[in-house]
């Protein structure tokens, strides 16, 4: 751990030889400008204050975004369901909006796609701020790998560039499970990487806590021939399922297309509006709730049938 | 016997030393189509005692744009420094002030790089874009932020931001047959809904009261429409565009 | 991954749970009630302290009081230590916490005060600088997990302006016409919010200092780590001066009608 602490503390760590009051003086030149605000990548690796404590980790760990401790202050927004998919006619992607800090609903309208390029998708579970920032961060490399080579880079290449940076933080408390989905020269791609380090290449993910829920309706309606309208439907489908089953999912629904020609937000759906009314007038709706109300309709205990009149 | 090892006798520091306190009170933003308004309270606390009855968390740093902070006092008003600090060098820079959607992303690199020792600092930027409309970012404490139209956080955040879910969002609200739902409130509706906010959170929260600071920022173009009848507002700063900014306040109770 | 969101974004702890088998709001827990409390204390425990500082705004300027006891835990060690500090011509600052690490942030204080004399440019520290470089030197402190171990109040008059303010081991400021540090807080400072607020420019100087007294008084009856000998320092357009140790009348007869502590029988 000391040489992790070492490596990203900079010249500042535990030094006592500094003047009295110094918090971080060596500014790059960079920070002058705007650079986008990421001045201080310009030397290529950023630069993070850590705790000058044995266990930078530990201490991360005391401090922040315990959900069982309340007494732990700081919460750190987390993303909760999201899909990707490869089909036929693309890659569909379809996420939540919730965030939560403890059992309280911080957002229901976050934006958990992060639209790193036109060509490129990559999806929020896990800490909202390590998502949002590393797949900026990415999509600066990828435009410079354009700039260098002449050429669009990969989705295979981004998700490796995203893996191994992440894997160089393993340990300090980065958590981030995402897809990069894409378009490149073998067509449509999926690839889910996460804050471990694994990346894995695959026709179908489900990442969060209402993944399991999402696989549940995901694997029984997955083809590869799926036409766009069926692989929207299905994309939607399965996120109404993990934001109605999961508590820390819900709130609404937006769903992304991949195609040949870069993605396409398809629209946000209302995930209560969902259960009773469904998606309304859009390509692959059921023109019905997704409530299983409607199905019961006279057959439940809840709403049972007429009683035969008594003779 | 074990031997201590010899980095630790070099730098003899402390394991358990807390660095983080909690100081209370609410902030709030509130965005509408041509202004924006920041507010937040004046009491700073720790535990049950209060410390002072005035200390700003509401802060201007360009012409049109404010930001309000929350959370750990100290980390909160070194952020801020370090905050105009970044945009004074981008004004000698670019010779202009940094715009909106720039500042909140340079708050979110500012607030990353310390990922690992965070600041402890709810932030809401609120201010006017550079298309004119009215603009409120929110930020968690390392950076991950979103655009919006209202937010409130701190220690009253959950009395707070229900409350304005109903009636800036009219969450849970149907419209009277035939009508519809405002999607942006006139200023003169948006100040009593924040000085309501502020006076309902007075009573059922401990930490927050004794003043009330509320910034609004005008587009340009935009007339006083709303502003009349208001007492005691303070023009801060008028831009060469017409950008305007003011500050109002008001008392809270102090109990 | 692990895909319970109760976990995330905090370290793993390899140690144990390794794969987060445990219900969602059910960790495992270690440690006292609060974990921000049980930071607060032990290992870097400051050893000879100082107890409250009070001070008040009056009409002329500023008042602070601090008695001269230093503990060692419960006992009384040093009974003659001065917790009043004057620097340069406008300034005092009052310290409580850690008498040793008071004594470091005077020496940094007249390292600093020699180099501004020295500089000879016609500028003077004022309390308001001096505010501003302890806050920066606390605050800096506090982010390398090494503090000053203090509660500091400064208080100050320079160019017809009277100024208080705070300043403690985590690199909090603020200010206020009443400002006490430690027990005080608790104790003293409603005593002083009372006799204070919304007076600041009508209590004459006899009337401040009786103020502080019977706040001082106070405090010597409830907190156990306070000494009747104290000092007062008053900063006005007249300058600084700290006064000599000082006593106070006090009285214990009321001390026969406490009940629930001692050995008595009703």
């Amino acid at each position: 751990m000391n040489s992790i602490l070492q490596r990203y503390s900079g010249s500042n760590a535990g030094g006592l030889s500094k003047s009295t009051i110094d918090e971080d003086n060596d500014f790059s030149d960079a920070m002058w400008g705007s650079e986008a605000g990421f001045g201080t990548l310009a030397k290529g690796v950023p630069g993070f204050v850590v705790p000058s404590v044995p266990d930078p980790a530990a201490f991360l760990r005391l401090h922040t975004d315990d959900h069982a401790d309340p007494s732990c202050r700081i919460k750190i927004q987390h993303g909760t369901t999201t899909l990707a998919f490869r089909f036929q006619g693309g890659v569909i992607v379809a996420v939540d909006s919730r965030a939560t800090a403890g059992s309280y609903v911080a957002s229901g309208t976050v934006k958990k796609v992060i639209e790193i390029n036109p060509y490129l998708l990559g999806t929020m579970a896990g800490g909202a701020a390590d998502c949002q920032y590393w797949e900026t961060y990415l999509g600066m490399h990828c435009r410079l790998h354009e700039l260098r080579n002449r050429e669009r880079i990969s989705v295979s290449a981004a998700s490796k560039y995203l893996s191994n940076l992440v894997y160089s933080y393993k340990g300090m408390g980065l958590s981030m499970g995402t897809m990069i989905c894409g378009w490149d020269k073998t067509g449509p791609a999926v690839f889910y990487v996460d804050s471990d380090g694994t990346r894995l290449k695959g026709d179908l993910f489900s990442v969060g806590s209402g993944s399991t829920f999402a696989y549940g309706v995901l694997d029984q309606g997955y083809r590869w021939d799926l036409t766009d309208e069926e692989a929207q439907e299905l994309g939607r489908r399965s996120i109404y399922a993990a934001g109605h089953r999961d508590a820390f999912s819900g709130n609404t629904c937006n769903l992304y297309h991949v195609k040949e020609d870069g993605w396409k937000f398809i629209g946000n759906y209302d995930i209560t509006k969902l259960h009773y009314e469904g998606p309304g007038d859009v390509a692959g709706s059921p023109g019905h709730g997704y409530g299983y109300d409607m199905r019961v309709e006279g057959r439940s205990s809840a709403n049972p049938p007429e009683a035969p009149a008594q003779a | 016997m074990i031997m201590p090892d010899m980095d630790s006798l070099a730098h003899p520091q402390e394991r358990r030393f807390n660095p983080y306190t909690e100081n209370g009170g609410t902030i709030l933003a509130i965005a509408g189509a041509d202004f924006s308004v920041i507010a937040g309270d004046t009491r700073q606390s720790e535990g049950y005692s209060i410390q002072t009855r005035y200390a700003p968390k509401v802060f201007r740093l360009t012409d049109r744009a404010v930001l309000a902070v929350n959370g750990f006092a100290a980390d909160g008003n070194m952020f801020v420094k370090k905050v105009k600090q970044r945009l004074e060098w981008y004004h000698h820079a670019h010779a202009k002030d940094m715009p909106l959607r720039a500042i909140a992303r340079l708050i979110q690199t500012m607030l990353y790089a310390r990922r690992f020792f965070p600041y402890y600092v709810y932030n809401i930027l609120g201010g006017i874009e550079e298309d004119g409309t009215g603009a409120v970012y929110s930020f968690d404490p390392v950076g991950s932020y979103e655009r919006e139209a209202c937010r409130a956080a701190g220690a009253a955040q959950s009395l707070v931001q229900p409350f304005l879910d109903n009636q800036i969002y009219f969450k849970n609200q149907e419209a009277a047959q035939g009508t519809s739902h405002p999607s942006h409130l006139p200023l003169e509706t948006v100040l009593s809904i924040v000085i309501d906010s502020f006076t309902s959170a007075t009573e059922r929260h401990i930490e927050v009261g004794d003043g009330l600071e509320i910034f609004i920022a005008l587009s340009k173009g935009r007339t006083l429409q709303g502003m009349e009848s208001i007492r005691g507002l303070q023009e801060l700063t008028v831009t060469e565009d017409g950008e305007r900014l003011f500050v109002m306040r008001r008392d809270l109770k102090k109990d | 991954m692990d895909h319970f969101p109760t976990n995330w974004g905090r370290p793993r702890n390899d140690a144990f749970d390794a794969y987060a088998t445990y219900p969602i709001h059910q960790r495992p827990y270690n440690g006292p009630k609060d974990t921000f409390a049980d930071g607060v204390q032990r290992t870097q425990q400051p050893i000879v302290t100082g107890t409250s500082v009070l001070a008040i705004k009056y009409k002329d300027g500023v008042m602070m009081a601090a008695d001269n006891l230093a503990s060692y835990g419960s006992l009384a060690r040093f009974k003659d230590v001065q917790r009043l500090h004057q620097v340069g011509n406008y300034t005092v600052i009052g310290a409580g916490g850690d008498m040793s690490d008071f004594q470091y942030i005077q020496y940094i204080l007249e390292e600093l005060s020699i180099d501004e004399i020295s500089a000879q440019d016609g500028h003077e520290l004022g309390p308001i600088e001096i505010h501003e470089y302890m806050s920066q030197l606390m605050y800096a402190r506090r982010s390398k997990m090494n503090p000053l171990w203090n509660s500091l109040l400064i208080g100050g008059f320079k160019d017809g302006k009277r100024f208080l303010s705070y300043v403690d081991l985590l690199g909090t400021t603020y200010s206020a016409s009443t400002l006490a540090t430690g027990y005080g807080a608790f104790i003293a400072q409603p005593l002083l919010r009372k006799a204070v607020e919304g007076r600041e420019d009508v209590i004459t100087e006899e009337e401040a200092r009786k103020i502080l007294e019977d706040s001082m008084r106070v405090l010597f009856y409830r907190d156990a780590r306070s000494m009747n000998k104290f000092q007062i320092a008053t900063i006005s357009s007249a300058g600084v001066s700290i006064s000599d140790s000082m006593q106070l009348e006090t009285a214990w007869s009321f001390a026969e009608n406490i009940r629930g502590y001692g050995a008595q029988t009703q």
